[in-house]
């Protein structure tokens, strides 16, 4: 086809220059924003499905290793005839120890540190099963001994990870608008500028969707430049992040990383970036094209 | 023979400004031949906007073609718009497109087939003499040459009303009775042509109709009769019809 260029050469509009680079920076804040988002979102799921069915039985150090075993093991049989009760696992002392070592430092290591006996306790929620009813049970064992349930604790910390989710969602919401903002300011100026060409097309018999056409292929353009540009700026960021993560003290946060399905949602974030531009300038240019003839 | 443009008490003023158009009412019948003249500022170029729709009259009652067009929801302007071709004294070509893609416009935007489009831009660009610089684009072209793209542009539609404004104003005399014979061929074919000039030694040359336009009122001079002669009934006379 001879006809290569767009009927209003919007590439080469001056108010065009800049928009790939506001968009490629919003793209890298939306990428940021929902990168983080999955994330909170992968860290609160894993608290929700393994530790919200776990509870932990801290049995108090006795007065020396062997009535630790004893009573260990004791607790553990006792723990195998409950209803409700999954499985239960003790907690090797060293990796006690490990736990305790961010707190107590050096100390901690030490063989000579009278150390509480752990056990996890999986736990079937939709039983009877209450911390209450497990103390009852273990204290004659050794007296002293405490059952934490984790849900009590982790319902409000899961709630923090689903407000702040929230709170990245919203950022998103506000980049999405910002960059819709950019795209009619412009799209409006682009209008301006090409005013004349515009009245030709009018006068040729050029409908408005015609027209609105040719501003929005251009903004799905810059929007795919600007996206591109965006993710590329990100990925390195992000990458930075997911090395961070991975190299977490142990214990502190359960294991998260981004994983390829949030890579595959972050480069969403190009093509719906892309298609908001375009339908934003394309309805830009409906509207202003009713208010003349 | 039917009209295709009917002017009814037509009134036209800008925001909240005077009437720069007052009661406008005349009618041209399809494949008629006139001249728009009146000095500067009398309302020539808002008269033409009304007609190619540019512009919705103030008051009273436009028809292009029998249809009653004051009243037309807009998105069916387009199809109007596509039987009436207009030629700019600044000629208003895009100046990224070659002087094909300019003539291939108004064919483009009403969907024609390609092979369609090349055979008729091609057509119409060796009937203006410009078949060696059909990849030119206007700003390397003379004066005449975009005119004459203008020109190309305004009829490969094959517009039922012709609508120039100034063609003559850029350019010498030779080539100005050369564009009227083109208008005049384009009319033979059944073209209605419109044409606002200044120039009155062409309207005298060729003797048609006139349609004189002064203080946004409108007088129309039938043929043969000279310009200056005042209106038997005052000093315009709207009402006379052809």
């Amino acid at each position: 086809m001879r006809f290569r260029q767009s009927k209003l050469a919007l590439e080469k509009d001056d108010s065009n220059r800049f928009l790939p680079w506001i968009i490629a920076f919003m793209v890298l804040l939306a990428t940021l924003s929902v990168a983080g988002m999955l994330m909170l979102n992968q860290i609160s799921n894993v608290f929700e499905h393994s530790i919200h069915d776990t509870m932990t039985v801290q049995i108090p150090a006795a007065e020396n290793t062997i009535a630790d075993e004893r009573h260990a093991n004791e607790a553990l049989a006792a723990l195998k005839k409950v209803g409700g009760v999954i499985a239960s696992k003790r907690v090797p002392n060293g990796e006690v120890r490990k736990l305790l070592q961010p707190w107590l430092g050096e100390t901690a290591g030490s063989e000579g540190l009278p150390l509480p006996q752990i056990i996890d306790v999986e736990v079937d929620r939709s039983a009877d099963l209450t911390a209450e009813k497990l103390t009852t049970l273990l204290t004659p064992i050794m007296p002293g001994t405490t059952v934490d349930d984790h849900s009590v604790w982790l319902t409000s910390l899961v709630d923090t990870l689903r407000s702040a989710e929230l709170i990245a969602l919203a950022i998103v919401f506000l980049i999405t608008l910002a960059t819709m903002g950019t795209v009619v300011f412009t799209t409006r100026t682009g209008m301006g500028i090409h005013r004349q060409t515009i009245e030709v097309l009018h006068f040729v018999g050029a409908q408005d969707e015609f027209i609105a056409r040719q501003f929005a292929t251009r903004a799905f353009i810059v929007g795919l430049q600007g996206g591109i540009v965006g993710i590329l700026l990100a990925a390195p960021i992000l990458y930075l992040f997911d090395y961070v993560l991975k190299n977490l003290e142990e214990g502190l946060l359960p294991k998260a990383s981004l994983d390829i399905s949030i890579w595959i949602s972050v480069g969403f974030i190009v093509p719906v970036v892309a298609f908001v531009a375009m339908m934003t300038a394309r309805s830009t240019v409906l509207k202003t094209l009713k208010k003349i003839v | 023979m039917a009209e295709v443009v009917r002017f009814e008490n037509v009134g036209l003023r800008y925001g909240l400004g005077p009437e720069v158009l007052q009661d406008i009412t005349f009618g041209l019948e399809a494949g008629s031949f006139h001249f728009l003249i009146g000095p500067s500022g009398a309302g020539k170029s808002s008269l033409l906007r009304l007609m190619y729709l540019a512009h919705r009259q103030t008051r009273g009652l436009i028809s292009l073609f029998g249809r009653d067009v004051s009243t037309l929801p807009r998105e069916q302007l387009p199809k109007v718009r596509r039987r009436i071709g207009v030629m700019f004294q600044d000629f208003r070509l895009l100046p990224h497109l070659t002087a094909f893609d300019n003539v291939a416009l108004p064919l483009r935007v009403a969907g024609v087939r390609e092979s369609e489009i090349k055979r008729h831009v091609e057509e119409l660009l060796v009937w203006v003499a410009l078949e060696n610089h059909m990849d030119m684009r206007p700003p390397t072209m003379s004066g005449g040459q975009q005119q004459r793209v203008a020109i190309a542009r305004a009829v490969i539609a094959r517009p039922k009303i012709l609508y120039a404004d100034e063609p003559t104003g850029n350019v010498d005399d030779r080539i100005a009775a050369r564009l009227m014979h083109l208008f005049e061929e384009l009319n033979k074919l059944g073209t209605t042509v419109i044409i606002a000039t200044h120039n009155e030694a062409i309207v005298q040359e060729f003797g048609r109709p006139v349609l004189k336009i002064d203080g946004g009122r409108l007088r129309i001079i039938p043929q043969g009769v000279p310009l200056d002669r005042p209106s038997p009934s005052g000093l315009f006379d709207v009402e006379e019809d052809f």
